[in-house]
């Protein structure tokens, strides 16, 4: 009972069918990449949560794949609750991947309110001389979301490149902005959770 | 859409999300359609609440009710039971991470125009305004009984045979009067109505195991309540059948179940599109011309700006009114939930009365209930038709849930998936396939 319990952060990937969402999970989880998209590999995988240290403290990535749900039909609302983060993701190669992350921010915004929001934009490595979406677009579009876009990154999960920096800051931001919150949270009006064992009630006696 | 499936599920109720989950954890190739752009049918939960009251034709909410995103509201009052069927389903999937709980806060039992609270162990026996002296006594030895009651040891059974004896003989056994069979009956046994008196009395002292084991769990009560509404529920398992490859589609009408020879099902259409299956899992109402109707449950959703008196200002409560005080075949059903579980704005509580519908005024049958309620700001009664399927489903492979009845609870909710799965795939679900070893964050 005695263990001090490392905070631990849901952090969730949002964004259009096919930008690498799942790659993202997988470089997470274990560190490889698959060319085709094979949902086996992924299959039965909900989240997978990692340690990262900042400034002294360890806080817990708590990494949630979409499992697919918005191929067809939206994802559920449950799965932005609970986050504490959420990472939009698009494909560098495709513009219109781009251009509807506004729809995905709003479910973010409507569902996950208090979620800090960072912007990815993948496969880096199928940048050509001529990049699809500039730099200064990305920029226009955080304006536009008058800065609620935490931080903004590119990566590849087909080389690796950006990911573990990506996943690094998004670490360190969340212990900075919620440096204060993390100690507060115990008082906070919570529920629990249910588990298997019989020691799991949370005394919560308001006498 | 145009492939071939094990199964095609239709609508995202609890029950049918539950059954996507199983097929799809157990290997099958699982389509799973909506006719609503949204996930959960019946048991979602209405948010924001602006959608509520358009959906109830009434004019707009004003500003004392806070803001409309705030509001979760389920359109059908359930509690889960803490060592109930549901957890142990929850438990098992690993559902239970997508989802967190309060313990409702109180239960009590109406009795003679007023609610006490339901005793449950030999302690509050023996406090309750419930029973007079030496009832109390007589009631203290039957929940002893119980408690020491093992099925496997005829020791425990003292001289009584509980599998062909019915349970009014049990009563009478420990002497216990009219009233207090029926509390016992009605708010710890969870029966609906009276029938029980004469069944084996084994069913119903594991119901009363079932209260108290759940009860020993958190503490208050015996109830859980998911935070944001029940409406989370369906939305777990969804998660968990994608995870294991299901597809979703939402927002896709289904204009006919196509079937084959020997009238076994062979796909469904949706307008010119048609999806090959070889089972087809869904609610009664894609299958109007396949469920037969076995009654009407009258429920009536109330937004109050205050607790129930007499709860101690429970921000949870379930209040039972056994048929007979209030000279009904069926009991009446009062649960309470409010803002502390996100379902309301700030302040804000829902109550919910609900009862199996007797007569051609079902308004009148719920006011016992509502009188326990004190003002309400706002109303909407609904009256639903609850349907059964007409056959088992063994020669079409087409698998009806039943409507949601009017139990307070999700015991039968979860026979009823459990009996269907072993149905439509010959065995009983093995939990040993999904895997734990990933995700599995608790310490």
């Amino acid at each position: 009972m005695a263990t001090i319990k490392i905070p631990e952060q849901k952090v969730i990937l949002c964004g259009e069918y096919g930008v690498g969402k799942s790659s993202l999970f997988r470089r997470f989880t274990n560190d490889t990449f698959v060319t085709a998209t094979d949902r086996k590999s992924t299959l039965g995988l909900d989240h997978y949560a990692k340690t990262y240290r900042v400034s002294d403290r360890d806080l817990k990535l708590q990494l949630w794949d979409t499992g697919g749900m918005e191929r067809v039909a939206s994802i559920t609302s449950s799965y932005y609750k609970f986050a504490e983060a959420a990472i939009l993701v698009f494909a560098l190669d495709n513009p219109a991947s781009f251009h509807v992350l506004s729809q995905h921010l709003l479910d973010i915004v409507t569902y996950a309110e208090n979620a800090k929001i960072f912007l990815c934009g993948n496969k880096s490595d199928l940048l050509d001389d001529v990049p699809q979406i500039t730099d200064a677009e990305i920029e226009a579009f955080c304006e536009q979301c008058h800065n609620l876009i935490t931080g903004t990154y590119k990566t590849s999960c087909k080389n690796g490149q950006g990911i573990d920096e990506m996943f690094s800051d998004i670490a360190y931001q969340l212990v900075q902005s919620n440096r204060s919150r993390l100690e507060l949270q115990s008082m906070e009006q919570h529920g629990f959770k249910i588990t298997p064992t019989e020691e799991t009630a949370e005394d919560s006696c308001l006498c | 859409m145009d492939e071939e499936y094990d199964a095609i599920v239709l609508g995202t109720g609890l029950k049918e999300c539950i059954l996507s989950g199983m097929l799809s954890v157990s290997g099958k190739k699982v389509l799973h359609v909506d006719r609503n752009k949204y996930y959960g049918g019946e048991s979602a939960s209405i948010c924001p609440l602006e959608e509520l009251f358009t959906k109830f034709g009434a004019p707009a909410p004003d500003d004392s009710y806070g803001r409309g995103r705030d509001w979760n509201v389920d359109l059908i009052p359930k509690f889960l039971m803490a060592n109930g069927q549901l957890v142990k389903l929850l438990i098992h999937t690993g559902v239970t991470r997508y989802l967190e709980f309060k313990s409702v806060e109180g239960s009590y039992v109406y009795k003679g125009g007023k609610i006490s609270k339901v005793p449950v162990d030999q302690k509050e026996a023996l406090a309750s305004d419930l029973m007079g002296m030496f009832e109390k006594r007589r009631f203290r030895n039957f929940l002893i009984y119980v408690q020491d009651f093992q099925q496997d040891d005829p020791k425990t059974w003292k001289d009584f045979d509980p599998s062909t004896a019915d349970m009014q003989a049990l009563y009478d056994k420990f002497g216990l009067d009219k009233n207090t069979q029926d509390f016992t009956g009605h708010a710890l046994a969870l029966f609906r109505d009276d029938e029980y008196l004469k069944r084996p009395a084994i069913d119903t002292i594991k119901r009363i195991k079932l209260y108290s084991d759940s009860l020993a769990r958190y503490g208050k009560s015996p109830y859980l309540y998911p935070m944001y509404g029940l409406g989370e529920l369906p939305q777990g398992f969804a998660r968990l059948s994608a995870i294991y490859g299901g597809t979703y589609m939402l927002d896709k009408p289904i204009d006919e179940i196509v079937v084959g020879e020997g009238g076994k099902v062979v796909g469904v259409r949706s307008g010119d599109e048609v999806a090959k299956c070889k089972q087809v899992y869904c609610d009664p109402t894609y299958v109007p011309d396949r469920v037969r109707k076995k009654g009407r449950v009258v429920r009536c959703i109330c937004l109050m700006d205050h607790p129930i008196s007499n709860t101690r200002d429970a921000l949870s409560t379930q209040i039972i009114i056994p048929q007979k005080q209030v000279g009904r075949n069926s009991d009446i059903y009062v649960s309470l939930v409010s803002y502390t579980h996100q379902v309301a704005a700030k302040g804000w509580f829902i109550a919910m009365v609900s009862t199996t519908v007797e007569t051609d005024n079902p308004e009148n049958e719920i006011k016992p209930g509502l009188e326990l309620l004190g003002p309400v700001r706002q109303k909407f009664i609904s009256v639903s038709d609850y349907y059964e399927p007409t056959d088992e489903g063994l020669q079409s492979q087409i698998f009806i849930s039943q409507s949601y009845d009017a139990t307070t609870h999700f015991e039968t909710t979860c026979l009823d998936v459990l009996d269907i799965f072993k149905r439509g795939t010959g065995e009983e679900f093995d939990f040993s396939k999904i895997k734990h070893e990933l995700g599995d964050e608790e310490q």
